[in-house]
C-alpha cells in the first residue's frame, strides 16, 4: 500500500472508530436512562368524588411522560383501613371522565379521569385503593415492559 | 534484550491501535444487525458491550502502567549510563590536558 493511501486509510477509520465510539456512549446513556426511568413522573392519583355515595368511583391521575407507553395490563384493589378486607376494582367496566390519552403513547402531561363500579359488597367506611399498571415503552430503538404502581390511595365511603 | 523487548512493545502498541481502530465500528455494527433483527435482544447487546468495555479498560490500565515502568527504567538506565559517558569524557579530557601540559 502505497504511503497516501496507507495514512488516508489509517485517518478514515481513525474518524469511523471515534464516531462508533460516540454513537455507542450516547446510545448506552439513553438506554440507562430509558431503562431507569418512570412511565410517569411527579404523578399521583386520587379520588375526586370522596366521600363516594353514589355507585361510582372516580378517580383521577395528574403527572407527565416522558417516553412513549402504551398500557397492557391493569389491576386496582381497595383495602378497608380497619380490616384489611380486600375488594377488587372492576377495571373492565372502568368508564372515562376525561382523558387525554392515558392508555395511548403521547408523551408529555398527563390528565386522565376515569370512574369504576364500587364493589356491590362494599360497606361505609375509610379505605386505601392500590394501583398496578403494567406498560409496553419504546424510546428510539428500545423497548421495555414496565410496572408502575401506585398505593394509599385513599378512599372513604359512605 | 532490550532490542527484543521494545520490538515486542511496539507490536503491543500497533495491536492496541488496530483494536481501538476496529472494534468500536464491528462491535456497533453487529451488535445494530442482531438487535434489528431479533436475534440477541437490546439488554443482552448492551451488558455485552459494557463487559468488553471493561475489560478493555482494565487491560489497557494495567498494559499500560507496565509499559511506562519498563520505559522509566529503561530511561533511567540510559541516563545513568549517559553521566557515566560524560563522567569517563571528563576524565579522559583531563588526561589529555595533562598530557599536553607535560609536553
Amino acid at each position: 500500500m502505497k504511503d497516501k493511501t496507507y495514512r488516508l486509510v489509517k485517518a478514515a477509520t481513525n474518524i469511523v472508530s471515534g464516531l462508533s465510539m460516540a454513537t455507542l456512549i450516547v446510545l448506552g446513556v439513553s438506554y440507562i436512562g430509558f431503562n431507569n426511568a418512570f412511565v410517569f413522573n411527579n404523578a399521583g392519583i386520587a379520588v375526586t368524588n370522596n366521600p363516594v355515595t353514589g355507585d361510582q368511583i372516580n378517580f383521577i391521575l395528574e403527572g407527565s411522560r416522558r417516553h412513549e407507553c402504551v398500557l397492557t395490563k391493569v389491576h386496582s384493589d381497595a383495602y378497608d383501613d380497619a380490616t384489611g378486607e380486600r375488594f377488587p376494582l372492576d377495571f373492565a367496566r372502568k368508564v372515562y371522565i376525561r382523558s387525554d390519552d392515558y392508555l395511548g403513547s403521547d408523551t408529555g402531561v398527563v390528565d386522565h379521569q376515569w370512574g369504576v363500579p364500587k364493589p356491590d359488597n362494599m360497606y361505609p367506611g375509610v379505605y386505601r385503593v392500590t394501583l398496578y399498571s403494567e406498560f409496553d415503552c419504546v424510546y428510539l430503538l428500545f423497548k421495555k415492559t414496565k410496572v408502575q404502581i401506585f398505593d394509599n390511595i385513599s378512599l372513604i365511603i359512605e | 534484550m532490550d532490542k527484543v523487548k521494545n520490538q515486542k512493545i511496539q507490536k503491543q502498541v500497533e495491536r492496541w491501535d488496530l483494536f481501538a481502530r476496529l472494534t468500536p465500528t464491528l462491535f456497533l455494527a453487529t451488535s445494530l444487525i442482531l438487535v434489528v433483527f431479533d436475534v440477541v435482544p437490546l439488554e443482552y447487546a448492551f451488558y455485552i458491550g459494557l463487559t468488553g468495555f471493561a475489560i478493555t479498560a482494565v487491560s489497557w490500565w494495567w498494559w499500560a502502567i507496565f509499559t511506562i515502568k519498563y520505559l522509566i527504567s529503561i530511561l533511567s538506565r540510559a541516563s545513568t549510563n549517559l553521566t557515566d559517558v560524560n563522567n569517563e569524557i571528563k576524565i579522559v579530557k583531563k588526561e589529555l590536558e595533562d598530557l599536553k601540559d607535560e609536553r
